[in-house]
């Protein structure tokens, strides 16, 4: 109920704030008009060129500075703001979308002035974030807050430019040939092995970029003064693309020049992410009170009819005790309690260390969901050693630095409890661990590396042989059949119980595909013909002696 | 009698109550657990006898594993062209080696150069990865392809931990038949 009426809350603001805007822009139109007609000439010129340098101001205001708006959001709004989440106030990520600029800016500036001078607006927001107010920033400029704004777009530095004017298709070309080609090597807005690349047209000649990215080697080798510099930024000389032509090129400079679109966001989506969290945790809690109730109802039900059972009728009671002082019936009792004790005990020693649904905390929140499900790695990618050895292995750190080298924020869809920003630090514990600075791309010298201790989870006992390699190469057994959907597993848990009976009822019924193997197809035959079946077991090959696994 | 029924009871239910291994973050319960740990040391445990506590330890500096090959060539632009042009694969191009080599490929490879090595993996389609390669674009050759598998080139990492000696120079071969059907 409370999740239904917050949203229904968060759609009204929304649509009066909608209608709101509309009839403000009408107002603000009709308005202009008129003034400017009323004005002799000389004022109307005064009038638009004032005009004029105030939409050109407010163009240029527009290309507000992220870097800046981030180290100010940091230092002042962080405190009560996060830009995906809520936190004290609202989550801001996207929040130029749902209010005005001029009236951020106001708001930002002296919101209880706003509020006490009767703002609706900036009374529904003091409304809706549980009347606590926001400290005025009366110390910010016009520019600092617009800073801040662009900021909370959420999106990499040179988004703006794009963002009213069209978008030449040439662009969108061109960031498929930065995908394709430049990618592995350049970030726009970062190092990654060679330098960032956006606005590289301000830097270089697009002439003199056409000749370098064709074949840089030979534009070195010619003497070219610029080249030489370009070339000692790196010891590792950039690869020559021959294939692309002029076109390609163009395309490309007009990417770089302009960078990744803001994504659009829906105004609401953030908010209502907020709204649905909650909401996983409030059907089982009810369910659980709904429990308990019901219980401490059928208790109280039970106590009261037994007394009015015992006022009214004497016969009743008599009843009960000839039946409890009845030998015959004592007997019975005695047997039912002593096989139900028994059952519990057998129940109880039967489920000693088997562990299935164990689920250690791990030292990072590392999801088999995300990279086995969502990116479809291969189990064998990260636990390699399963095709040669007894043991699956963990992976050592330097498998997971041949993807996280690039990858070094999350960018999928959430899962649990976690914000972006709780991933994020997630991967950074990796780069703690291997001692990887991910600003400059490398790693640190003379870092004392840590090991990440995760905790096992699949122990079984030491007197019990298990040997991946027999399992995974010779047998071509799917990891999951042991290991459960790991790919659908946010936290690895025990599938199996690893229990001795589970191990041989796999034995008993799955049946070994000799025939592609020469050598034991002779034994194959000789096996199917003294069991007299088709297909032979892996426990009539031998699967069930003790010394197999007990050794 | 009916104070040791009701005592019964209580303490029954107490039984079961304490065989619910509730918390399963923890690991359950173990009975005389002598047999169950091992005396040794396994792979990944914590070990006391060496300085940075680990049991798997890096070979000694100066010694070759049985069964390793040395590698001769340094992770450097020259060792990259000197493999390129001198390092030839020691193992018989056939189906054997081929069957496995994809097999191989289809597990270290894949999720980023894409099952034909046009460069389109899985981590590719999902913008985690991007500007891989098509093979046949780039002049590798059999020592390259292998220099690059272990050492990496680029943002390429190392997957020398991961392949044998043997099963590198099948994925080798197995990327040359793929560059060669691409480059046809």
């Amino acid at each position: 109920m409370l999740l239904l009426s917050n949203h229904a809350k968060m759609i009204k603001v929304i649509f009066l704030y909608m209608k709101k805007l509309y009839q403000t822009r009408k107002k603000i139109s009709f308005l202009n008009m008129k003034s400017v007609k009323q004005h002799s000439p000389l004022s109307r010129l005064v009038i638009s060129s004032l005009a004029f340098l105030f939409f050109f101001s407010l163009n240029l205001s527009a290309q507000g500075d992220p870097a800046n708006g981030e180290k100010l959001f940091k230092s002042i709004c962080a405190a009560c703001h996060k830009l995906d989440a809520k936190l004290v106030g609202p989550a801001l990520k996207g929040v130029t979308e749902r209010r005005d600029q001029a009236w951020l800016i106001a708001w930002i500036k002296d919101s209880p002035g706003m509020i006490k001078s009767g703002d609706k607006l900036a009374i529904q927001v003091f409304e809706e974030n549980n009347k606590l107010p926001m400290i005025a920033n009366p110390q910010l400029s016009d520019q600092d807050i617009i800073d801040i704004l662009e900021y909370t777009k959420g999106a990499p530095v040179a988004a703006v430019a794009a963002g009213t004017t069209e978008v030449d298709p040439g662009v969108e070309r061109g960031k498929q040939v930065f995908k394709t080609n430049c990618a592995a090597c350049h970030k726009l807005d970062g190092k990654l092995i060679g330098p960032p690349l956006l606005h590289i047209e301000k830097k270089y000649d697009a002439a003199w970029l056409k000749l370098w990215i064709k074949d840089n080697a030979a534009l070195i080798a010619s003497g070219d003064p610029l080249a030489k510099t370009a070339s000692e930024y790196s010891p590792i000389a950039m690869t020559p693309f021959p294939q692309l032509t002029d076109q390609d090129i163009d395309d490309l400079l007009k990417y770089m020049a302009v960078g990744d679109v803001a994504p659009v966001v829906a105004a609401t989506s953030a908010d209502q992410e907020i709204f649905n969290k909650p909401g996983i945790g409030i059907i089982p809690t009810l369910a659980i009170t709904i429990g308990v109730l019901l219980l401490l109802s059928l208790i109280v039900a039970a106590t009261t009819n037994r007394k009015v059972g015992e006022e009214d009728e004497e016969s009743g009671v008599s009843v009960l005790k000839t039946l409890i002082f009845n030998p015959f019936v004592r007997f019975l009792a005695v047997i039912f309690f002593l096989l139900l004790g028994a059952w519990f005990a057998f129940g109880y020693l039967m489920q000693i260390d088997v562990n299935v649904g164990y689920q250690p905390i791990q030292p990072i929140v590392f999801s088999h969901a995300v990279h086995s499900g969502d990116n479809k790695i291969d189990c064998q990618y990260c636990h390699s050693s399963a095709k040669n050895s007894k043991t699956s292995g963990i992976p050592s750190a330097n498998v997971c630095m041949n993807c996280h080298k690039s990858i070094s924020e999350y960018k999928g869809e959430l899962f649990g409890n976690n914000t972006k920003e709780d991933l994020d630090k997630e991967i950074q514990k990796l780069y703690d661990a291997v001692g990887w600075d991910k600003t400059n791309v490398k790693y640190i010298e003379g870092y004392e590396q840590k090991p990440i201790e995760w905790v096992r989870i699949h122990n079984l006992a030491d007197f019990a042989y298990y040997n991946h390699a027999q399992h995974v190469t010779v047998a071509g057994v799917q990891c999951q059949t042991c290991h459960g959907p790991v790919q659908e597993m946010h936290d690895m848990k025990q599938f199996s119980p690893l229990t001795m009976g589970w191990c041989i009822d796999c034995h008993r019924t799955t049946a070994v595909d000799l025939t592609k193997n020469g050598y034991y197809k002779n034994i194959h035959d000789q096996l199917s013909k003294k069991y007299g079946v088709e297909k032979v077991t892996v426990a009539e090959m031998g699967g069930l002696e003790c010394a197999k696994c007990h050794y | 009698m009916k104070n040791i029924l009701k005592i019964s009871i209580a303490l029954a239910f107490l039984f079961t109550l304490s065989s619910c291994w509730l918390d399963k973050t923890k690991p359950n319960y173990q009975y005389m657990p002598d047999m169950y740990k091992p005396v040794g040391y396994e792979t990944y445990s914590v070990n006391p006898n060496f300085s940075d506590g680990r049991t798997s330890q890096q070979p000694v500096e100066g010694t070759i594993a049985r069964g390793k090959v040395p590698y001769d060539y340094a992770d450097t632009t020259e060792g990259y062209d000197s493999a390129l042009v001198n390092l030839k694969n020691p193992l018989e191009v056939n189906e054997e080696n081929l069957a496995n080599g994809k097999a191989m490929f289809t597990i270290y490879c894949i999720s980023c150069h894409g099952a034909a090595g046009v460069g389109d993996g899985e981590l590719v389609k999902r913008d985690k990865f991007l500007g891989v390669p098509n093979y046949k674009d780039r002049p590798i050759t059999e020592g390259s392809i292998y220099h690059v598998i272990m050492y990496g080139r680029n943002l390429m990492g190392s997957h020398a931990s991961q392949l044998t000696d043997k099963e590198r120079w099948q994925v080798v071969m197995y990327v040359q038949q793929l560059r060669n059907e691409l480059l046809k």
